[in-house]
């Protein structure tokens, strides 16, 4: 299993791939490794998905391709006429809107695909942990959270059939008040019982401790760059370096906050994961990817109108993307070895026995 | 001073945050990095990532005075009641884009605080979207605008607080916690208007979250010329296009979440309110730390007895 840092990081470069293109060559590409590295990782009994890729192909790509042939009368190809007196949908009905409104759904579910995969392959508390320390308390609270959910749940289960057994039958929103209310207060209750069991054990006994000021000063100009930047980079075509160079600073700085303010947090792990090989090599695949996306923008570029036409196809580009199947491939070898793995010891095993 | 500060980071990373959304609507022609070209994709990359270092920037500002114990608990256990709320929402489709969390961060937010409710809108977003599998490009920007939806809870709950004020309301209390500044405002009772007023926030919220979500795609989505962005349009030619936009694609699934909000305020606000505003009262206790013992004076005494 990789480390659940590698997984975002991988979840996040389909995200930048796929938004960088409209190729439908290079958007299949992605969609078939995501849809490998899904069927070979997500395979465990992770988080189950509320709705497969493929129901999401399904309705995604007709619907978008339906709603922007329907309002988009651009391209040469025209298939029929509505009548100009119907609003936002009358005109020329063309082929390049209707095959647009389709790639841009194929890259929704190219998106949705990766981070479905992410969310089945990645454990809640992996990705709790992930939190940096500087937001080490909003950390306890997702901790908190998630570990109440289920609680909640039962809590709430248990309402309902005191409820139900006392008469009471939810048919209308107006039915669901006797058990929110319950719920509410239930969940405060266990609230009280835990911040006097986290005071009691020390948590929190002194409240009032003042952010320092330089670390304010600080975020305060980390985001004065990021804003004059982006003002820059946006109104001033003669500015856009600099405010690249301005946005660049003022999230360093902002960075550099979190690493301060998460430097005076002591942070133990009760049992660490080692950092393997095959994460460097999931790492190392994804950087790959994510170089080519970021530098070959104008190959990647392709849109059907004004004609729709067939578009262009750089093997090496192609290439590249495959490093987002790197997940799929080391554990595909992963589990090649683990029989082989275990024959050897049963061997060494039957060895010792004699 | 540090009030000063602490506002000027509100203000900074609510500018970043907004603008990042908005900034097609004021962007003048030519200003957008070569919209049909192969940098057309680069804005919503930027945007992105400026609107997840604005909830940074925000949300280390909010932690930075350590929150207490008492805090941490009941936000957690909160963002858990509202977060099962959502996973209803999946189990059970609901109309539109009706969902449950909203009315719960509105109410908290107003009862203790903008703070509070800032938290409690980026947390409950976070932990459903975790629990329901529901973690994407699009969670930044969800989390962004429910917290934004807690934070202005808060401010509203400050107003209610002035106004009250104002009118000489006797039910004011005046224990004034650092832990729920604002929720002195409200009586054990929690009055009908407060009820009305966070009805027409939560029926503007329901609209106003739908509208900014749609506004960091909408400048890049082909459309018809009447509901499409162009550079330099103006803003009545693009308030115009983004109205046309958003009322052929949005507003139906959007006033299902308005009215649902609505409808959900008006059947839990006062008991939730008054539970809200019981559990604050119970839960405004301070830890002191206990003050060394005294000498043995009685020692010293024998001491200087004996010399």
């Amino acid at each position: 299993m990789l480390d659940a840092r590698v997984w975002f990081l991988w979840a996040v470069t389909t995200l930048v791939a796929a938004s960088s293109t409209r190729s439908p060559l290079y958007v299949i590409v992605m969609l078939l490794t995501t849809t490998v590295v899904g069927a070979t990782c997500a395979t465990g009994e992770g988080r189950r998905a509320p709705l497969s890729p493929l129901r999401f192909a399904v309705v995604s790509v007709p619907l978008s391709a339906l709603f922007n042939g329907l309002t988009v009368h651009l391209g040469d190809t025209v298939l029929f006429h509505l009548p100009d007196w119907l609003p936002l949908l009358g005109g020329a009905i063309t082929l390049e809107a209707l095959a647009f409104g389709a790639l841009n759904g194929l890259t929704l579910t190219v998106i949705f695909s990766a981070f479905s995969v992410f969310n089945q392959v990645t454990p809640v508390r992996d990705l709790v942990k992930l939190t940096p320390r500087a937001f080490h308390e909003g950390g306890v609270v997702l901790s908190i959270a998630l570990t109440f959910i289920p609680q909640t749940t039962q809590s709430l289960k248990r309402i309902r059939e005191a409820q139900a057994v006392r008469g009471h039958r939810v048919q209308g929103i107006r039915d669901w008040l006797p058990i929110v209310v319950p719920l509410l207060v239930s969940g405060l209750e266990r609230a009280m019982g835990l911040a006097e069991a986290m005071v009691a054990r020390g948590y929190g006994a002194v409240t009032d401790e003042e952010q320092p000021l330089r670390t304010q000063g600080l975020l305060v100009l980390g985001l004065l760059l990021l804003l004059a930047g982006w003002l820059a980079y946006l109104f001033r075509a003669a500015w856009r370096i600099p405010g690249i160079a301005a946005m660049g600073a003022g999230a360093a700085m902002i960075g550099l906050v979190v690493w301060m303010t998460g430097r005076a947090v002591h942070h133990t792990v009760y049992r660490a994961r080692a950092w393997t090989g095959k994460d460097t090599l999931a790492v190392l695949g994804c950087t790959l990817t994510l170089t080519v996306t970021l530098t070959q923008r104008e190959v990647l570029y392709y849109s059907p109108y004004p004609q729709l036409t067939l578009p262009a196809f750089d093997p090496l580009v192609g290439l590249a993307l495959l490093g987002l199947l790197v997940p799929a491939i080391v554990t595909m070898a992963a589990e090649d070895a683990r029989p082989l793995a275990s024959e050897t010891q049963r061997d060494e095993g039957t060895n010792g026995g004699f | 001073m540090r009030k000063l500060i602490s506002g000027a980071i509100y203000l900074l990373s609510g500018a970043v945050g907004v603008l990042a959304f908005i900034y097609p609507f004021f962007a003048p022609a030519g200003a957008v990095p070569q919209q049909a070209m192969a940098h057309s994709q680069d804005a919503p990359l930027l945007t992105a990532a400026l609107v997840g270092l604005s909830v940074v920037a925000l949300l280390v500002e909010l932690q930075g005075r350590s929150l207490s114990a008492k805090t941490v608990a009941m936000l957690g256990v909160l963002v858990a009641v509202t977060s099962v709320l959502r996973f209803l929402e999946v189990v059970f489709p609901m109309p539109g884009g009706f969902s449950p969390i909203f009315a719960p961060i509105i109410i908290a937010g107003y009862v203790f605080g903008g703070r509070f409710g800032f938290l409690m809108g980026t947390f409950t977003l976070l932990a459903s979207g975790l629990i329901t599998g529901g973690v994407g490009p699009w969670l930044p920007y969800q989390m962004f605008t429910a917290g934004w939806a807690g934070l202005t809870a808060g401010w509203l709950g400050r107003a209610s607080k002035w106004a009250n004020r104002r009118m000489g309301d006797p039910r004011l209390t005046s224990s004034v916690s650092r832990f729920a500044p604002n929720a002195a405002t409200l009586s054990s009772h929690a009055r009908h208007l407060d009820v009305l007023v966070l009805c027409i926030f939560g029926f503007i919220w329901g609209l106003l979250y739908g509208a900014i979500i749609n506004v960091y795609f909408w400048p890049f989505a082909a459309g018809s010329v009447e509901q499409t962005w162009a550079p330099g349009i103006g803003l009545g030619e693009t308030l115009a296009r983004y109205g046309a936009f958003y009322a052929v694609t949005s507003l139906t699934w959007d006033l299902a979440r308005a009215v649902g909000n609505v409808a959900l305020i008006l059947l839990l606000g006062r008991p939730m309110i008054k539970a809200l505003e019981r559990f604050r009262r119970r839960f405004d206790f301070q830890v002191h730390r206990s003050h060394p013992a005294p000498e043995p004076r009685v020692d010293v005494v024998e001491a200087d007895a004996y010399a």
